[in-house]
């Protein structure tokens, strides 16, 4: 059977985030897709949705909404997670 | 012979060297793990080895004590580097495990200096019997993330994953050539060997570019 990896908070935060970025096409975000995508349960999900907002990488207004210094960290951590994985070298 | 050669393709490889650090420093930066720590110190401390190289090729450098200086920084650059492979793939983070075996290899790096320094001359009589130990330590750290960086690609499966395994090939055959010339002094193993550093040092420099710039023009 396939060891399902742990992911830490980074990770989650950078799932989420490109979760939020994917679903931002749609007119309204259904959080219950973006829960399927990143996998992990409901109300853990809203507490890291909570704790972005904090942060200012993501608005919470009518709709989610990634802000200008969520779409900026988001490309940063696309780029050195490509850069990892060019380097041979694996974030779990 | 051949001095100005040599200290320039060691001066272009140090600045490579401390180019590259910008780049490795950034997934410690942002995953905040020292576990990735290795990468920007053992390619910082490389350039560090190289600039020594090319200080003990300058006439005014006393050749008994820095050359025996770069073989032990350049060595304990690879030693990071494979340290740095081999921690990488756990699942655990063993940050402690991590700690640990880097406070080790510097107290063994400190201990070993003072000895170059102390004992230099004694050090200077066994040079080319160190220099050869020195290549053959390095070539195995250099397999080792070689044999690394290679599994990961194939576990990838995404052809700019096989870039970087080359650099180190490259750094890996260069290293076979410096332990040819360490054993018949050919002067065509040795230039050999540096311009297999040259190509090595080129290949990292291209990942780095494409991994944080082409991607960003493609994007605007």
């Amino acid at each position: 059977m396939k060891r399902i990896q742990r992911r830490d908070k980074l990770k989650i935060y950078g799932d989420l985030l490109s979760a939020l970025r994917s679903e931002s096409a749609s007119e309204k975000i259904v959080l219950t897709k973006v829960q399927a995508k990143i996998n992990v349960p409901f109300d853990r999900m809203k507490a890291y949705i909570s704790e972005l907002v904090g942060l200012g990488l993501v608005r919470s207004e009518t709709s989610l909404k990634l802000t200008e210094k969520g779409i900026q960290y988001l490309r940063e951590y696309d780029r050195v997670l490509n850069f990892m994985k060019r380097m041979g070298l694996l974030y779990q | 012979m051949y001095e100005l050669e040599r200290i320039t393709v060691e001066v272009v490889s140090a600045i490579v060297c401390f180019i590259l650090v910008r780049f490795m420093v950034k997934p410690f930066r942002l995953t905040g793990e020292t576990r990735y720590l290795g990468l920007p110190l053992g390619f910082g401390i490389l350039g560090v080895s190289y600039a020594f190289s090319a200080l003990s090729y300058s006439p005014l450098s006393d050749y008994t004590v820095s050359g025996p200086v770069q073989l032990l920084v350049r060595a304990f650059a690879f030693f990071l580097l494979a340290v740095t492979y081999f921690f990488s793939k756990s699942e655990r983070k063993p940050k402690l495990m991590w700690n640990i075996t880097f406070g080790i290899s510097v107290c063994t790096m400190t201990i070993l200096m003072i000895l170059a320094n102390v004992f230099g001359q004694f050090l200077w009589i066994n040079y080319q019997t160190a220099r050869v130990f020195a290549n053959i330590f390095n070539l195995i750290c250099l397999v080792y993330v070689s044999i690394h960086a290679l599994k990961s690609h194939m576990e990838q499966s995404d052809p700019t994953t096989l870039i970087s395994p080359l650099g180190y090939v490259l750094l890996g055959i260069g290293q076979y050539s410096l332990l040819v010339w360490s054993v018949d002094a050919s002067i065509f193993a040795f230039f050999g060997a540096l311009a297999l550093r040259l190509a090595g040092l080129a290949v990292f420099l291209f990942v780095s570019y494409r991994s944080f710039y082409s991607s960003e023009r493609g994007r605007k």
